[in-house]
């Protein structure tokens, strides 16, 4: 059944022939890259019209629910769920949120069948692939019309900075950076947006055939929107290319003051730093006014749990919890992510204050006093590291990984010594992995944990 | 069985007093004589506020099947009359899969006269019915409830076997459909994690 091969009609089923032209201008121009994958936005009539008017709703809605309360929806929601998808009919019936168990990727990944609704027909499933942080590989069930829906929230993430999406047929919509050994790549258009060129490329010398392609090919392309993560962008940043997109969206991994303000002075440009996640989408996104990042998902509530399952109080940091969520072939209800952060209020609107991707992880000084490992995000806040780990060895040195120029190296360095002081034994060693997601905290000290 | 319904007791003693119009035999398109089950149900579900367009489900064939599962829809309508259950409110889906799927699935174990005539089988007709119309005795858990009615039930034991085979094709359906090449492909995103 995996061998059946789709076609062109399956990737595209709306291509007119000027999407046809936008997929061979991206794929045949001189410069192009090898791709060496296909996608397609795979809509047809029905999904497009879906997905508009999911757009505008989403353009439209609050995001939010009163504080101490609950959002209007979830009632209806509880209900559904617990009559339609299998893990969650065996769930005690108590209709208050918080008497019920919590999920984790761990049971997604032991069977995700059971936490897709029994209404979800099976024929046009997608799935998306996640490693994550802990290397544990996840498929993760969704629609054509889920992933043509993250847009919604983009141009609601945009909104708050100003921008506003207009690409259209004959111009590139987005080129998504990765910069990794192997990496998914293909060319597609957008219907929503009237077949603006989509493109999925590697930075990675080893996908051009010329060391000047790249930038090339990204200025003939100039796309209104590039997306990426730290590490893609600091590449980025290297090849000195000259573009003007409205705007950058970063996900993945943390992006660090540094290379946001570098960004934004190259690019000229809002650097958006939206949190996202396989499992959910778009969830949130860093609003410098807001000291933190606002939702955007107007059907997603979020929990702030300890270790137990309980609410904190609120302005407490915990584990982020998700209830709700667009992607209709797996509702979350209370799916702890494995990331923190405090609830805060800002303008009447809920944030996540200090979002961090890891849980705490404690680090101890020479003299026995010990470090929040937020204090070390904000000692190499200021500098534009593409990447970074620290580990606590057993015996107290500091492992630390970086990604960056030499001088920007040592600077790292000395942040660090100003932090833990001159007895510190810190030692610079390689990543663990040479590219993708890394943990960035780890101790192997046995009081680590808080 | 997410909700609490009437003591197990109340509808124990209910089943124990059908009255014998119930377990007359029920008319059918070949007999001049016998109880209408559709208008039998067609009260019931008045009773209940509901308004039903069509009743053609609750007709008669000329089958020994037919008429075991008429003669249950006539004993579920008397247990379903009780005060305690009217009180509940229930929806007009959950009563009509009863009376109809329910029906066929004790008629396959048992008659009507069966279950009013031996005390295990009272009890096994009453959780069956609280448990279908998504009830439980008062004073028990899901849990406690759960095993009881598969203790006692074979139409239930049957339905439990039923429901995992048909949870199991689900989710091989699903697997299945993840791992084909267009979902391996997947769709255009915006961003990528």
């Amino acid at each position: 059944m995996s061998a059946i091969e789709p076609t062109d009609a399956d990737r595209y089923p709306l291509l007119s022939p000027d999407g046809r032209r936008m997929l061979d201008f991206l794929r045949e121009h001189p410069h192009a890259p090898i791709y060496r994958n296909h996608s397609g936005n795979r809509l047809d009539a029905a999904d497009l019209a879906h997905v508009r008017r999911h757009e505008a709703e989403t353009l439209a809605a609050t995001v939010g629910w009163p504080r101490n309360g609950h959002p209007d929806w979830l009632v209806s929601f509880l209900e559904n769920v617990r009559q339609d998808v299998p893990h969650y009919r065996t769930y005690p019936t108590s209709t208050r949120l918080e008497d019920l168990p919590t999920t984790t990727r761990a049971d997604f990944g032991q069977n995700i069948a059971a936490f897709v609704p029994d209404s979800v027909p099976t024929e046009r499933m997608i799935n998306f692939q996640t490693s994550g942080t802990t290397g544990h590989p996840l498929l993760i069930a969704s629609h054509p019309r889920v992933a043509a829906s993250y847009l919604a929230y983009h141009k609601r993430a945009l909104r708050r900075f100003g921008v506003t999406l207009a690409a259209t047929r004959g111009q590139v919509g987005v080129v998504l950076l990765g910069f990794q050994q192997t990496c998914f790549t293909y060319v597609s258009v957008t219907p929503s947006m009237d077949e603006a060129g989509l493109a999925k490329i590697n930075l990675h010398p080893a996908d051009w055939r010329d060391p000047a392609a790249p930038a090339a090919y990204l200025t003939a392309l100039a796309p209104e929107v590039i997306a990426g993560d730290p590490l893609s962008f600091a590449e980025l940043l290297r090849l000195e290319v000259h573009l003007r997109p409205k705007a950058l969206l970063c996900t993945s991994m943390t992006l660090l003051d540094g290379l946001r303000k570098q960004l934004e002075a190259a690019f000229s440009c809002p650097v958006l730093d939206l949190y996202s996640l396989n499992e959910a989408g778009p969830v949130a996104v860093f609003d410098p006014r807001a000291h933190g990042h606002v939702l955007l998902q107007q059907r997603l509530y979020v929990e702030i749990l300890d270790p137990a399952g309980q609410p904190v109080p609120a302005g407490q940091r915990g584990e982020i919890t998700l209830t709700g969520g667009f992607n209709f072939c797996l509702p979350l209800l209370r799916y702890r992510t494995g990331d923190f952060a405090s609830l805060a209020w800002h303008d009447g609107e809920p944030l996540l204050y200090g979002l961090e991707g890891r849980p705490v992880v404690r680090f101890r000084k020479p003299d026995g006093t010990w470090l929040n490992n937020i204090d070390i995000t904000h000692a190499l806040r200021p500098l534009p590291l593409a990447r970074f780990a620290v580990h606590q060895r057993g015996d107290g040195t500091l492992a630390v990984s970086l990604e960056a120029t030499d001088a920007i190296h040592a600077e790292a360095l000395a942040a660090l010594r100003k932090l833990f002081g001159p007895e510190a034994r810190i030692k610079s060693v390689p990543f663990a992995s040479p590219s993708g997601k890394v943990v960035q905290y780890s101790s192997a000290l046995a009081d680590a944990a808080p | 069985m997410n909700h609490e319904g009437p003591s197990l007791e109340t509808l124990l003693r209910r089943i124990a007093e059908t009255p014998s119009d119930f377990l007359a035999a029920p008319h059918t398109p070949g007999s001049r004589t016998g109880v209408h089950v559709n208008a039998v149900v067609s009260d019931l579900l008045t009773t209940y506020g509901h308004t039903v367009a069509s009743l053609s489900d609750f007709e008669t064939a000329e089958n020994a099947a037919d008429k075991r599962r008429a003669g249950l829809t006539l004993v579920l309508c008397w247990l379903l009359a009780e005060p305690a259950l009217i009180a509940t409110k229930l929806d007009v889906e959950p009563l009509h899969a009863l009376l109809t799927e329910g029906a066929t699935d004790l008629a396959a174990q048992f008659s009507a006269e069966k279950y009013l005539a031996e005390p295990e089988r009272r009890e096994e007709l009453a959780r069956f019915a609280l448990a279908r119309i998504d009830l439980r005795p008062s004073g028990e858990t899901v849990a406690q409830a759960q095993d009881r009615l598969t203790a006692l039930s074979s139409a239930e034991r049957a339905r439990v076997i039923k429901a995992s085979r048909k949870a199991e094709q689900r989710a091989r359906e699903i697997r299945e459909a993840l791992a084909r090449k267009a979902a391996q492909e997947s769709a255009d995103k915006y961003t990528r994690e």
